[in-house]
This record gives structure tokens, sequence and C-alpha cells, in this order.
């Protein structure tokens, strides 16, 4: 595990020093395309918590194993971190190219309805005290809610782009990107993913070990 | 003696009759429901005294107005059981598929109901021509249904949890809101006097067919220990 | 039918705190266990777990129909009259018995869910809600439900409570009628003439 963290730290250092002495500027954007290869990898890492999240759900149904809905909540706890920061360095990415912190494009509005599912699956969680039926109630939470972010998907580009002009810029993604830039924003997220994935794995440890009561998640 | 009951249309149809034979009786939902809509349509009504809505504004008070409806009214039907004690009763004699269908039908019909009574109310207050009668019934029925499925299955996951009714609405709105959207996207379609388009409605109905499937696959997690 | 109620090694705790544990006991249909113990020693939650309504935390209650093992839709072969169990205030008794008869697939009708009311002691207060009732009326009630129901397993939690002296030989009778129809009984009780109508008694 310590191996592993050190590791991880030297592989993100070096994205950071990338990102910073190699990234050229892009086209019309300048240096806040750095913003970009934090916001991509954390938004990444949010929808993937999302995935475990609701994969773990369904096993714990399945199996009706605690473990199972141990690395849900865990998922569920890392994944709104993420999505906090994705929101909020997708919305001054857009401050500072668009002049508005926000204004509802597709991808500002399925974050945000990450958000708003994730502080739900939560509070659903802090407001039920007996472990099992916390479990099984919140884990039928997390698979619908699963099952209506595809509908959500398909929904919200033909609501935006029904109201409202075509954005100048959905992405640093649109900007043709030089191989540099691709190649370390790969790294970025894979570094993310990563850190996500120690992360989750140490909760869920660490979790395991302390005695039930104490268990408020 | 006994034998293992399979999901009968008699059972499901029991437990709606015995939900609406009970609301009869106490008029709990209903009353919440009339005067939420009545106070929130009179208020904005008055306050914009005869000016005229934009379409996209219009349609979206509109779903609002029904929105909230459904979050004073719906949960009614799990939580009350809970509080009156008779859930153990339901859990033990009732198969939760029968109780699954009888409530969402309750809910269904009480929604439609209260749709019924919102939309003219909605046209009368806002001075609205609607030119394609036909789509506007079939949007609100297919936003009804979706309203009335996520709530019942929102309404059995927080009968034992705390604070039940704000939980309720937080839980719901995040599940319901593609349906929502689609349903303000073509309401406001149709007050600017454009038909939708069939594969919008297809959309919608496929939202109501996967959330209703969600809710027989998942209810029984929620019914049973 | 021949019925077998096996609990095994039943154990249930909340959280750290223990309720009980190694529970072992076997009815037979035709039999009636009684369970006796102090308040919380958790008397209606092992009625409650072996209907199926609780999950054990340990152990596990096997049904055994015509000597093959039933599949886990057990609680369809159960009927509870349990302080916790409660009607539905807004209906009437009869109304009550035939939605909880027709809950189970049981044909009830209006005459019939009248003969249980009056059976059991309420007369012709079966027409009247049950909002109306006194808690007496309100247990005998219940009684009238699962003997409409007549289920091959009865699991009763102080069936006596709230009733008169009239109220309690009414309880004897159901249960020994029950006993003759083979059904399985389980008494959970505090009284001590109850206690003598089970062949045998556990204690928690």
């Amino acid at each position: 595990m310590r191996k592993a963290a050190s590791l991880l730290t030297i592989w993100l250092a070096g994205v950071i020093l990338a990102v910073v002495y190699l990234i050229p500027p892009a086209e019309g954007l300048g240096y806040f395309v750095r913003i970009a290869f934090f916001h991509i990898p954390v938004a990444w890492v949010s929808v993937l918590a999302f995935l475990v999240s609701a994969a773990a759900a369904g096993l714990h149904l399945r199996t009706r194993e605690y473990k199972y809905d141990c690395m849900s909540a865990c998922s569920a706890q890392l994944g709104v971190c993420f999505c906090l920061l994705a929101t909020i360095s997708g919305a001054v990415f857009a401050k500072l190219t668009w002049g508005a912190y926000w204004n509802w494009d597709p991808r500002q509005t399925t974050v945000f309805v990450l958000l708003l599912i994730y502080g739900a699956y939560l509070a659903l969680r802090s407001a039920i005290e007996d472990e099992e039926r916390r479990a099984a109630i919140s884990a039928v939470y997390a698979l619908l809610s699963f099952l209506t972010v595809p509908f959500l998907v398909f929904i919200i580009p033909r609501m935006y782009f029904s109201l409202h002009p075509e954005p100048v810029l959905n992405s640093a993604g649109k900007v043709a990107m030089e191989p540099v830039m691709l190649y370390v924003l790969l790294a970025a997220v894979g570094g993310v993913t990563a850190l996500y994935c120690l992360l989750l794995s140490q909760s869920v440890a660490k979790a395991g070990e302390r005695p039930e009561k104490e268990l408020s998640i | 003696m006994a034998r293992v009951p399979l999901l009968s249309s008699n059972a499901v149809w029991a437990v709606f009759t015995k939900e609406a034979v009970c609301e009869s009786r106490t008029k709990y939902a209903v009353g919440a429901l009339v005067m939420f809509a009545l106070t929130a349509l009179s208020s904005v009504s008055l306050a914009i005294a005869g000016v005229s809505l934009a379409p996209e504004l219009a349609a979206a008070l509109l779903w609002i107005v029904l929105f909230f409806c459904a979050m004073a009214g719906l949960a009614r039907v799990f939580v009350q059981e809970q509080e009156a004690g008779t859930l153990l009763g339901l859990r033990l004699y009732a198969t939760g598929q029968a109780v699954f269908w009888g409530k969402l039908l309750f809910n269904l019909v009480l929604l439609l109901g209260l749709t019924g009574i919102v939309a003219p109310l909605f046209t009368v207050f806002f001075g609205i021509e609607i030119w394609y009668w036909l789509p506007f019934v079939i949007v609100l029925l297919l936003g009804c249904v979706g309203m009335a499925a996520v709530a019942t299955l929102t309404a059995a996951m927080v009968m034992y949890a705390q604070g039940k009714h704000a939980i309720f609405t937080v839980l719901t709105f995040p599940v319901l809101l593609p349906q929502f959207l689609s349903a303000i996207n073509l309401t406001a379609k149709i007050l600017s006097e454009d038909m939708p388009e069939l594969s919008e409605l297809m959309f919608m109905a496929g939202y109501d067919a996967a959330v209703v499937a969600a809710g027989i696959l998942l209810f029984d997690y929620l019914w049973q220990e | 039918m021949d019925i077998r109620i096996v609990v095994d090694n039943i154990g249930k705790s909340f959280g750290e705190k223990r309720l009980f544990s190694n529970v072992f006991a076997e009815i037979a249909g035709g039999q009636c266990l009684t369970v006796t113990g102090c308040n919380g020693s958790g008397k209606s939650t092992l009625l409650k777990i072996i209907a199926g309504l609780v999950r054990p935390t340990a152990g596990q209650v096997k049904l055994i129909l015509d000597n093959r093992l039933c599949p886990k839709e057990r609680i369809y072969y159960m009927g509870l009259v349990a302080p916790e169990v409660s009607m539905y205030l807004a209906l009437t008794g009869i109304e009550n018995i035939i939605f909880w008869t027709k809950m189970r697939g049981i044909s009830c009708s209006k005459v019939e869910a009248e003969n249980f009311c009056r059976q059991m002691g309420l007369g012709k207060s079966g027409c009247d809600l049950v909002a109306t009732y006194s808690t007496g009326m309100r247990q005998r009630l219940k009684l009238a439900v699962i003997k409409a129901i007549n289920p091959p397993i009865w699991l009763l939690d102080e069936p006596s409570s709230n009733l008169d002296e009239g109220g309690k030989e009414l309880v004897k009778e159901l249960i020994f009628a029950a006993v003759a129809q083979k059904a399985a009984v389980m008494l959970a009780t505090n009284e001590s003439e109850e206690v003598m109508y089970g062949k045998s008694t556990i204690t928690l």
C-alpha cells in the first residue's frame, strides 16, 4: 500500500510538472487550458465512482454481503468530493473562457445532476439507522438513479440546443489536440483514477476494521 | 389450508380500493394537494397581473406545481402505513408486487385527478390557448405516469427513514429529472404552437417503461427483509 | 398437509446489543409451543423472525411441508397476531377482514366476515369504523382476521392483551381449535394460564 502511494505521488508530480512546463498554450484558451488537465480527470473519476457505487450496490442486493455495501458507500463519498471538484473547476474554466460561471451547458448539467444524486444517496444513508435496511434501501436507490442517467444524457443536449445557441467550446477535447497534450491528459486521467482506487481501497479497509457501532456512513 | 398467493389482479385491485376508500374517508392527501395547487397558481397569476408568460416559463410553472403537489401527497401511501402500524400486517399478508402495483395505480389516479384540476386552472389563470389538445394530454399523461412511478418507489424507500418528507423530495428529484425536463420541453413546444415529435413522446414513454420495470425488479428488495 | 417448523440456532442482535442467541425449537402441526420470558427478552422479535418479517443475525428457520423443505416464501403460510400488527382505522371491521383475506387469496364474503366478527364477540360493531373501537375490540378484530385467514402456522404474541375474561376464553378456544385442525401454533405470553396451553415451552 505504501509503495503504491509513493509511486502514485511521483506519477502525479510528474503529470503536474508536464502540465506546467510541457503544455503549450492552446488556441483561444491560452494558459487556461491547464485547468482542463485537472477538470477532465476529476470529472471522469466522479462518473467512475458512480459506476462503481452502483455496481457494488447491485452486488450487495444479490449477495447481501456488507463488504459491497461498504464499497458502495465509500465510493459515493469519494465520488461526491471528486464531483464537487469537477463542478468547481468546470465553473472556473467556464468563467475564464466564456465569461459566466454557469450556463447549463450539457456537461455542466450532467455534473450537476450527478452531484444531486450523490447528495441524495448520502442523505438517504444518514437518515436510516438500521444497518441492514440502510444497505438494502440505499442500494436500490443507487441502482434506480443509475438507470435514469442514460435518459438524462440523451435529453439534456436536446434541451440545451433547443434553448441556447451552440456553445463556442465544449471542452478542450474539441480543440485540435497536439499529441503532447493528449498524452499528458491520458497520464493525468490515469493518475487520478489510480488515486481514486487507492483512496477507495484504503477507506473500505478502514471501515472494515472499525466495529459496526461506529460505522456511520 | 393456505396456498402461496401469486400476483393476482384481485390483490392489486384490493390494495387500490383500500387506498381509495381510506383516502375518501380521511381526505388526508387530497386536501393538501388541491390547496397547494390553488395557492401556487393563484398567487403567481395575481402577481403577474395579466402579463402573458413566455411558453417556457409557463410550461416550467405548470410542471413545478405538479411536481410539488406530487411531493406533498404521494408519499402518503407508504408513510401512513408505517405510522399507523399497518405496514407489518401488509408485509405479512400481501405480496410485494401486489402492494407495488396497487399503490402505484392509486398514486397515478390521484395525480391524474389533480392534473385534471390543475391543467384547466392553469389555462384559465394565465390566459393560455392550447391548439394541440391531444399531444398536450399525452404529455401530461406520460409525465404523470413517470412521477407516480418514481414517487411510489422513493416513498417505499423513505418509510424507515428519519425526516421522511424532506428526504422524499431530495430522493425523487434527481431520478425524475429526465422526465421532468422532457415534459417541460414538450409542453413549451405545445404552448409555442409547435407539435412535439413522435420520437420525443416515445422517449417519455421509454422512461416510464424503464422506471416501472425497475420498480418491478427492485421493489421486493425494499419490501422484504 | 404435514407441517413442521424447525428453528435452528437463531440469534438476534441489534448492533452491539445481543437480544438472544442459540434458540432451538421444533413445532409440528397440531402442536402448541409457548414462549415465555421477561419484558424485553425478545419474544415478539422471535415470532417475527419465525414469520419471516425480520432477518435473524444467526441461524435459520426452516419450514418443512410434507417432508420437503419449503422455499423462502414461508411467510405466506404464517399468520401473526401482535400488538404491532394494526388494523386499518379508516375501514370497518368487516372491510378489514375482507381486505386481509383477499391479500392472501382467500375468498371471504361479507356474510362470512360478519360471522367471524360475531364469533369473536364484536356483534354489530363489524359495520363500524375501527377508529371507533376500544383496544379490546381491536384485539378481537385481529383474532377474527387470523381466524378468517386460517393459516397453517399461527403466531400469537400476547393474544389476550386488552381482553376481558370472555375474550380470554375466546383465545383459548381459538388456540385449541387451531391445534385440532393440525395447525402449528406458537404463543408468546406472560400469563401463567396461557403458558399451560402449550405442550412445551421455551424461555428466553
